[in-house]
């Protein structure tokens, strides 16, 4: 039986990067990373939209072979097709999420950290003196680790914060259905993300293009299957296609479910911790959750790792990665979901008419704050948002 | 496999799931798993309560008599 100090279950963002932080907190553990697919990055169940300040603190976007596209514009787009373009200073970019996470495993690799794909986890019961017997599966066959700490980073199925008896499951309407095409040979601003929406387009959330180069696009939408007609998010999103870009060429098809909700109520037990996808830690106003990944892996690296070096797996011990996830990006994250339950009770036509009124403001003084405000002062229905907002 | 205890149970159409996991998190009695290449729905422990079936991004779920 293999006996490792931390096994990490997915080597998404928040597996990779738990993993190198380990190894850099604590050089002389051993750090195993399980992938199911038989690469890391692949399938790609995402936009690949990142934020550059967020991006910057885990790798130098500028040149890098993983990045797709750089974002300088976002362009909000009402129900009825009007257009609302944001200057904003902050920069994005769309990665290229197959590079980008074998680029991230590349280097926990480097730091010692053992990356082993094809291999999945299969379930874990607790083994003798606080640690976890993980059953695992590969080509190979069967075997069992033993583990100091287990790190669930396996995404939105979140397996092992359910073996550990941590509640995963997620309430139907904060469940994002999304379907996404890579389409060639269209139209739009390269340099910007359009995002629309509508009940009829995306009910719940929105549709998004987000550029991989020029005429070629990341083009999806994420909908709450309760508010639909029927429909399922891939028929919704060829009809938005057919309407919008009738003569885009569709390449990689993608599906997957994106959890606007909170963070778990709990993200740690005895030997366990759980990050990213896994427990919750999506931005639930704008579906974002690549560098939430990132920071949450971080954390869970350099606790597991302090935890281990002091002989105390125990969960009062790793509590310590609950309390700093949540002053880092859980309590803002409580907010947002206010922002965005409160954003439900909004109609197409209070939409519509957001963006006659914002687009009345110059365009290069039209950032995300000024429209806030200015939503404020000529849509007073939205001050009860705002009040639940800094609440 | 278990015996149904629901009048009808969840089935998944392996051709058209795509294995993306979104119904995992959505079932109550955590009836649905995932190995491999393949969506695995506990049939004992299935309530029928469908709250998987219209999330499915691709319609690759469905109830039938059990």
């Amino acid at each position: 039986m293999p006996d490792v100090d931390i096994l990490i279950v997915g080597a998404g963002p928040a597996g990779c990067v738990a993993a190198a932080w380990a190894k850099r907190a604590a050089p002389e553990l051993d750090v195993v990373v399980l992938e199911r697919d038989r690469a890391v990055g692949t399938p790609v169940r995402c936009a690949e939209g990142v934020g550059d300040a967020g991006l910057r603190e885990f790798a130098n976007p500028e040149g890098a072979p993983w990045v797709a596209r750089k974002i300088s514009r976002v362009i909000f787009i009402a129900p009825n097709d009007s257009e609302v373009r944001v200057a904003e200073r902050d920069v994005g970019w769309i990665l290229d999420r197959t590079r980008f996470d074998a680029f991230l495993a590349a280097e926990a690799g480097g730091l010692g950290a053992a990356v082993l794909v094809g291999t999945e986890a299969a379930g874990m019961t607790p083994g003798p003196h606080g640690r976890w017997d993980v059953r695992v599966r590969s080509a190979r066959g069967e075997t069992t680790y033993r583990a100091k700490v287990v790190i669930g980073a396996d995404g939105v199925e979140a397996m092992v914060g359910r073996w550990a008896g941590l509640e995963t499951r997620v309430p139907a309407r904060d469940m994002e259905s999304c379907a996404q095409y890579v389409v060639r040979g269209i139209d739009f601003d390269p340099d910007a993300i359009y995002l629309q929406f509508g009940h009829d387009i995306a009910p719940g959330g929105y549709a998004w293009v987000f550029p991989k180069g020029v005429g070629i696009a990341n083009v999806g939408l994420g909908l709450v299957a309760l508010k639909s007609d029927g429909r399922n998010a891939r028929e919704y999103l060829d009809a938005w296609l057919a309407r919008r870009y009738p003569r885009g060429a569709c390449a990689g098809y993608t599906v997957g479910g994106v959890i606007v909700h909170t963070t778990v109520t709990q993200t740690y037990t005895d030997g366990v911790l759980v990050a990213g996808d896994a427990a919750h830690m999506i931005n639930p106003l704008s579906g974002g959750g690549i560098v939430n990944a990132m920071k949450a892996g971080r954390l869970a690296g350099c606790t597991a790792a302090a935890a281990i070096r002091a002989g105390d797996t125990s969960a009062r011990r790793l509590a310590a990665y609950h309390h700093a996830w949540m002053e880092l990006l859980g309590l803002d994250h409580l907010k947002y979901y206010r922002i965005k339950r409160a954003l439900e009770d909004l109609d197409d036509e209070f939409f519509n008419a957001l963006a006659r009124t914002v687009n009345a403001i110059p365009q290069e003084r039209r950032t995300l704050g000024r429209i806030f405000t200015h939503a404020l002062v000529k849509h007073p229905q939205l001050i009860p948002v705002a009040a639940r907002f800094f609440m | 496999m278990r015996r149904p205890r629901a009048a009808e149970v969840a089935v998944v159409n392996l051709a058209a799931c795509d294995r993306c996991g979104l119904c995992l998190p959505l079932c109550p009695p955590e009836a649905i798993h995932l190995e491999f290449d393949d969506l695995v729905i506990d049939r004992g422990a299935c309530t029928g309560c469908r709250k998987c079936v219209a999330p499915c991004p691709v319609g690759a779920l469905a109830m039938v008599d059990a």
